[in-house]
């Protein structure tokens, strides 16, 4: 019979997907990973997000924003678990890099190394093609690799990424500047049929102020490159930067970790204003560095042509009615901060050489550009990222990078502009309050920052990883959206089990039950009940795990197990390492006993406890969680009444009752499983076959 | 007369009327009978015979009616609606006015379900029948006798002369409803009535009172039904396992004191016992009598059919009246 | 709805045993709704008779199947079709007893067994629970009543209840079993009718019931227009 349809209905996707800006299948990659499947997981992040590594540092997570969860309690960790995924998976992936011998004949020239060119690089030498990317620094990774400090992003988990796009067989040049060591025109005499402008915004902006010019007013991205070079930038002690963005809090921390000891941020926007990421700008805080909202620069006061201070102006409001930037000042209100050193990040600006000798406009300080098809004023010439766009993150960077291949790959095959429209993905909608009060409350596991006192003291990591054990905490929190029961209208006889059983009151029936995705917490309580077999899971489909069961226990040519042979059912959501989880057929014939995952072993039907037997298991073993620890209201009532039909039905059937034991974890799945698999044998041995 | 029947007699002359009751062996044993008949002769104006009670088959109730009728006793034969559909009913009711059974208990029967109790297994598997209820029952043997028709409407030329009756559970559940079950039962047809045993007088009394507020004890003759009791645990059980009967918390008492007097001595707390429900019953008879609108009682000795001469010549209701007595002789006999 | 309970293992594997291919077919509706023969209880029993068949060394195949109701023409023809497609020796149908009978009628040369025993036509008093409160007599008279029948729910039938036997609302049959005729007269008292039960309920004709002969409703304007299709 067939397995009640699940896909196709569900229109919507995890918010958490529909947030990223390279729609990541953030929910499955949680799922894998409480599945144990780390390299899997990895494969999926990979695949639409090559800076993987990086993101699982610093990628803002528009994930976590949107995160629903947070009606809860708070998000899932997603960015924490996504840099667990690559640090459980480094030699997996050092053994999965594989040069890709070019298949077509075109060549494509990438300008600029940042992460939107060099996704841009990976995705078209995935495809085939031969790419080079030139970059103008000697070290690649465009603002990843000079910006920002490595307490934030370690330069070796920068390399992983990179590395990995390298070892397709992309050919990087650093040191070599189009526009000035070698032109578009040269590229196209050796044979390049596309170009991607990546060149981003390099370059600080300045301000038009008195005294701008004296010694000791730095800008921030060349600052930000002399720390990046392991120098030391000389600040005198007491350091005033301008500017409210991520890079103005990242100059201010550095600086601090150079010793200056007073350090303050002065920014045109009140605190709610400021661009930066709110934890940005509360970890600078905690760092000791004063934060001073809405001034405006005056006037640099220098001495012999040395910054001694800096004249401040009230800013009344920066964004007029329609939201454009335009600052409005009250001239009448100044303040003046000494200091020895200024350094100003006020925003960047694109550094255009490259376009030299081309047909690439410009519009403003940008280039000119189709944002649909990405093509500039010259064909053949594409651009992408913060060149065209103006700042943005560096995930979307990556969006765009994929973008640009794409756009890249239809005009070598067509000589066309492909359109790529925006698109948005359909998110789930918000969580009714009535629900999120009934899910069961579990604090998020945040690995705790180093305190702020140690922290200035050097550029080390700020923040560490999960460990395992936390890793899969935290991925039990996650709510598994869109995965959730879907009804076969045509088997459901409308009897209202489900809206009776389900703990979190969603079900609900007209002519036929429905399970609104919104509300549904993917307990499989509903499913396990359904007398018509009409209500299937896209987290954990039955027949699906009845196929991990014939697979384990196919005898074929292996040698016979070991009697007696067990089947036992395990909370997926006790394990605090993997080591339990994945159970190969070897490990069956072994030790008698073959392991299946559960997500909540609440969600096993009678007939799921029947299986095994079918198949030859001599027992059932059903491992719940510890005793109030199950995530799902009623769960464990109404497991034990379904063990209790099912033991029931092997009495009458003559095999016995007692062939099913249901045991609830103590202290640890790893501490205790393994003594249930042990009682139940030997209760076995003494049943007989 | 609408039956001419002793208990008719009895009654219509004013006196308090005495119905006993007999039951019938589960075998095809007419001595059984005849021995019982003998020795409750003349201490009733009528002696009921049950019909499978309890659902325990027994011998039949008009069987057994004739051979009592042949020792002199007038019979009152009883109909339950378990056993047989309105059919056999009424082929039963022509065959005993055919015999000269002059008396007819209407009732509906306990479920099949109580024969297989105690030791018993009965016949809790069969099909009953209750094709009609003991109201209608009434009014078919009401139809046969004053309009001299079938149920069906055919006709019958030679009417049976019936006195009918009926029963009654005066403190049934739910109690304000017993009156008006009553009040129907009369309407459908019922000349006397005999009631579940009474143990609450008190409760009883009350209930006699709301029925004769109705006018309904001037309708019909009612029997108070006196259950004799023999032992602490039958009080008991009667009490709790019985529909309709509850027994106040005085009786219990002097039953159990009558039991504790005897100490260990078996034997003695068992004759103590026997001696208090003796006393019991007479007791009862006599407060019973007292209530106005009660026209008689009906006398239960279950198997212990040897000791209701002694209790009713204690109530003081020996010898009975000789009304008409030419009339009694039994037909067929 | 028609409420029934499976039939003991013991009495189902009986049934099916001496044949090697055997269907297991379910229904749909009432039976899914009372938990005793829907596609989950199909399930369930054809992995509880190949558990058991397995113990006992015999190579049986078992399909499963389950329509949306056995006592529908259209739905029956599926499984007709699906039996002599696969050479299926023997059904036992998870259907009331109606079910059973439709599908042997069209299954004519194979043998279809009753998986379930049909017990009544009830409702769900709570999650679980499900009480008898129709006698399908043919011709009802839950107006006299209250809306509470005496037919089905008095053990006697009584139309002119109560009998003595209640107590404390209960049958005395079991204390399980509530008296109809205290639901009755409570019912009515609330609905200010109770004086309606002075009167009298003549005998009644049992015709109209399964006592006067199996019966038949007929539509005629439903009547299939060309009389070569109609199927008796």
């Amino acid at each position: 019979m067939a397995e009640a349809s699940v896909t196709e209905n569900v229109v919507a996707a995890a918010p958490c997907t529909a947030a990223c800006p390279v729609q990541t299948d953030t929910r499955q990659y949680v799922e894998f990973i409480t599945q144990g499947k780390y390299e899997e997981a990895l494969e999926l992040l990979l695949d639409a997000n090559p800076f993987s590594s990086v993101c699982g540092r610093i990628c803002h997570h528009p994930c976590e924003q949107q995160c629903r969860r947070s009606k809860v309690d708070a998000p899932v960790g997603l960015r924490q678990l996504k840099r667990f995924v690559v640090e459980s998976t480094r030699e997996y992936r050092l053994s999965r890099r594989k040069p890709i011998a070019p298949t077509r004949k075109e060549r494509i020239a990438v300008i600029g190394s940042g992460p939107g060119g060099l996704t841009a690089a990976h995705d078209l030498a995935r495809l085939g093609f031969k790419v080079v990317v030139y970059e103008k620094w000697h070290t690649p990774g465009g603002m990843l690799g000079t910006a920002i400090p490595r307490y934030r992003l370690p330069y070796e988990v920068l390399e992983e990424d990179i590395d990995d796009i390298l070892s397709l067989g992309v050919e990087l040049r650093t040191g070599c500047e189009i526009g000035r060591d070698l032109r578009i025109e040269d590229l196209r005499r050796e044979g390049c049929k596309a170009i991607l402008i990546a060149t981003g915004l390099s370059e600080s902006r300045t301000l038009g102020v008195p005294g701008i010019d004296s010694t000791g007013v730095l800008l921030a991205i060349p600052f930000l490159r002399t720390v990046r070079l392991g120098e030391n930038p000389l600040l005198g002690d007491r350091v005033v930067v301008i500017g409210g963005g991520n890079v103005a809090i990242d100059v201010a921390r550095c600086a601090r970790r150079f010793g200056v000891e007073k350090v303050s941020l002065v920014s045109l926007e009140s605190r709610q204003e400021m661009p930066a990421w709110e934890w940005e700008i509360e970890e600078a805080i905690q760092e000791g560095i004063e934060v001073q909202n809405s001034w405006g620069p005056r006037t640099v006061f220098a001495e012999n042509g040395t910054v001694r201070g800096i004249e401040l102006k009230r800013c009344t409001s920066v964004f007029d009615e329609a939201g454009r930037f335009s600052p409005r000042f009250d001239e009448g209100d100044v303040l003046t901060l000494l200091s020895d050193t200024i350094i100003i990040a006020i925003g960047q600006r694109s550094d255009l050489t490259c376009i030299e000798g081309s047909a690439v406009k410009v519009a403003g300080d940008r280039l000119e550009y189709d944002p649909e098809t990405l093509a500039t004023t010259e064909t053949g010439i594409f651009a992408c990222g913060e060149v065209v766009t103006g700042p943005g993150a560096a995930v979307e960077a990556v969006r765009e990078g994929h973008r640009a291949a794409k756009a890249m790959l239809h005009y070598l095959d067509t000589g066309e502009f492909l359109r790529q429209p925006p698109s948005e993905l359909l998110a789930l909608g918000e969580m009714p309050l009535e629900t999120a009060e009934k899910v069961r409350r579990r604090a998020p596991v945040i690995p705790e920052l180093i305190s702020p006192e140690r922290r200035v003291r050097d550029f080390s990591e700020i923040e560490r990883g999960f460990t395992e054990a936390e890793a899969l905490a935290e991925a039990k929190r996650c709510l598994a959206c869109t995965t959730g029961a879907l009804v076969d209208e045509a088997k459901c006889a409308a009897c209202l089990t489900c809206v009776r059983i389900c703990p979190f009151g969603v079900a609900t029936v007209e002519r036929t039950a429905a399970m609104p995705q919104e509300q549904c917490l993917a307990c499989g309580l509903c499913a396990a009940e359904c007398p018509a077999a009409a209500i299937a899971l896209k987290r954990f489909g039955t027949n699906q795990m009845r196929r991990e069961l014939e697979g384990l226990l196919a005898t074929g040519d292996e040698p016979k197990h070991l009697r007696p042979l067990i089947v036992s059912y395990c909370c997926l959501f006790e394990v605090t390492s993997r080591r339990l989880v994945r159970a190969e057929p070897s490990d069956v014939a072994r030790t008698g006993v073959a392991r299946v995952m559960v997500p909540c072993v609440a969600r096993l039907s009678v007939l799921d406890m029947l299986t095994p037997f079918e198949l030859g298991a001599d027992g059932v073993v059903i491992i719940s969680c510890m005793e109030g620890d199950c995530l799902y209201p009623t769960a464990e009532e109404r497991l034990s009444s379904r063990v209790r039909k099912a033991k029931s039905i092997l009495d009458e059937i003559g095999l016995g009752g007692e062939r099913i034991d249901h045991w609830k974890t103590e202290t640890s799945a790893e501490v205790s499983w393994s003594a249930f698999w042990e009682i139940s044998k030997r209760k076995l041995r003494t049943l007989g076959g | 007369m609408k039956s001419g029947s002793n208990l008719e007699r009895v009654l219509a002359a004013g006196h308090f009327a005495v119905t006993v009751e007999l039951g019938p062996p589960m075998d095809c044993d007419a001595m059984v009978v005849l021995e019982k008949a003998k020795m409750l002769k003349g201490v009733a104006d009528a002696y009921n015979i049950t019909d499978n009670q309890t659902a325990v088959v027994r011998m039949s109730s008009i069987a057994a009616a004739l051979l009592i009728a042949r020792e002199g006793l007038e019979p009152v034969m009883q109909m339950t609606c378990r056993d047989r559909n309105r059919l056999a009913i009424q082929s039963d009711i022509l065959g005993g006015a055919a015999l000269g059974i002059r008396n007819c208990l209407c009732i509906a029967g306990d479920h099949q379900s109580f024969g297989a109790a105690g030791k018993l297994k009965g016949h809790p598997g069969a099909k009953n029948v209750y094709d009609i209820d003991s109201i209608q029952l009434l009014t078919v043997l009401k139809g046969m006798r004053d309009e001299g028709k079938q149920q069906g409407g055919d006709p019958i030329a030679v009417r049976p002369a019936l006195f009918i009756g009926a029963a009654w559970t005066p403190m049934g559940d739910p109690m304000e409803f017993r009156p008006i079950r009553l009040k129907k039962k009369v309407e459908a047809g019922a000349d006397f009535i005999q009631t579940q045993g009474v143990y609450d007088v008190e409760q009883f009394q009350n209930q006699m009172r709301i029925v004769r507020d109705i006018g309904l004890h001037e309708k019909t003759a009612i029997l108070a039904g006196i259950i004799v009791p023999k032992s602490l645990g039958m009080l008991k059980y009667m009490h709790n396992a019985v529909a309709g009967v509850s027994v106040p918390d005085a009786l219990m008492k002097r039953m159990s004191q009558a039991k504790a007097a005897a100490g260990d001595d078996k034997k003695q707390a068992k004759l103590n016992q026997e001696e208090e429900g003796i006393n019991i019953a007479v007791e009862l008879i006599e407060q019973v009598r007292a209530i106005p609108g009660v026209k008689g009682v009906h006398v239960q000795a279950i198997e212990w059919e040897h000791k209701v001469p002694e209790i009713l010549k204690r109530a003081d209701l020996l010898p009975r009246p000789m009304v008409g007595a030419a009339e009694t002789a039994a037909q067929g006999g | 709805m028609i409420v029934g309970e499976r039939k003991p293992f013991r009495e189902l594997k009986g049934f099916i045993e001496d044949y090697r291919k055997v269907m297991i077919v379910g229904c749909g509706t009432c039976a899914t709704v009372c938990f005793a023969g829907g596609e989950s209880e199909v399930r369930v029993v054809a992995s509880a008779l190949r558990i058991a068949f397995l113990r006992e060394g015999k190579e049986r195949e078992i399909i499963e199947d389950c329509v949306t109701r056995q006592c529908e023409p259209e739905f029956v023809e599926t499984v007709v079709q699906k039996v002599n497609d696969q050479n299926v020796e023997a059904v036992l149908s998870l259907a009331c007893g109606v079910g059973v009978n439709f599908v042997a009628g069209k299954l004519d040369d194979v043998p279809v067994f009753p998986g379930i025993n049909t017990k009544f036509f009830g409702a769900t008093v709570e999650p679980g629970v499900w009480v008898e409160m129709c006698a399908g007599c043919g011709n009802c008279i839950l107006h006299l009543t209250g809306g509470i029948c005496p037919v089905a729910r008095c053990s006697k039938s009584i139309l002119n209840g109560p009998c003595g036997g209640s107590s404390d609302g209960k049958c005395e049959v079991s204390p399980e079993v509530d008296c109809a005729w205290t639901l009755i007269i409570q019912r009515m008292k609330k609905l200010g009718t109770l004086d309606h039960l002075s009167q009298i309920i003549e005998p009644r004709d049992w015709s109209t019931s399964r006592h006067g002969g199996p019966r038949r409703v007929v539509h005629e304007e439903l009547k299939s227009v060309d009389a070569a299709n109609q199927q008796g």
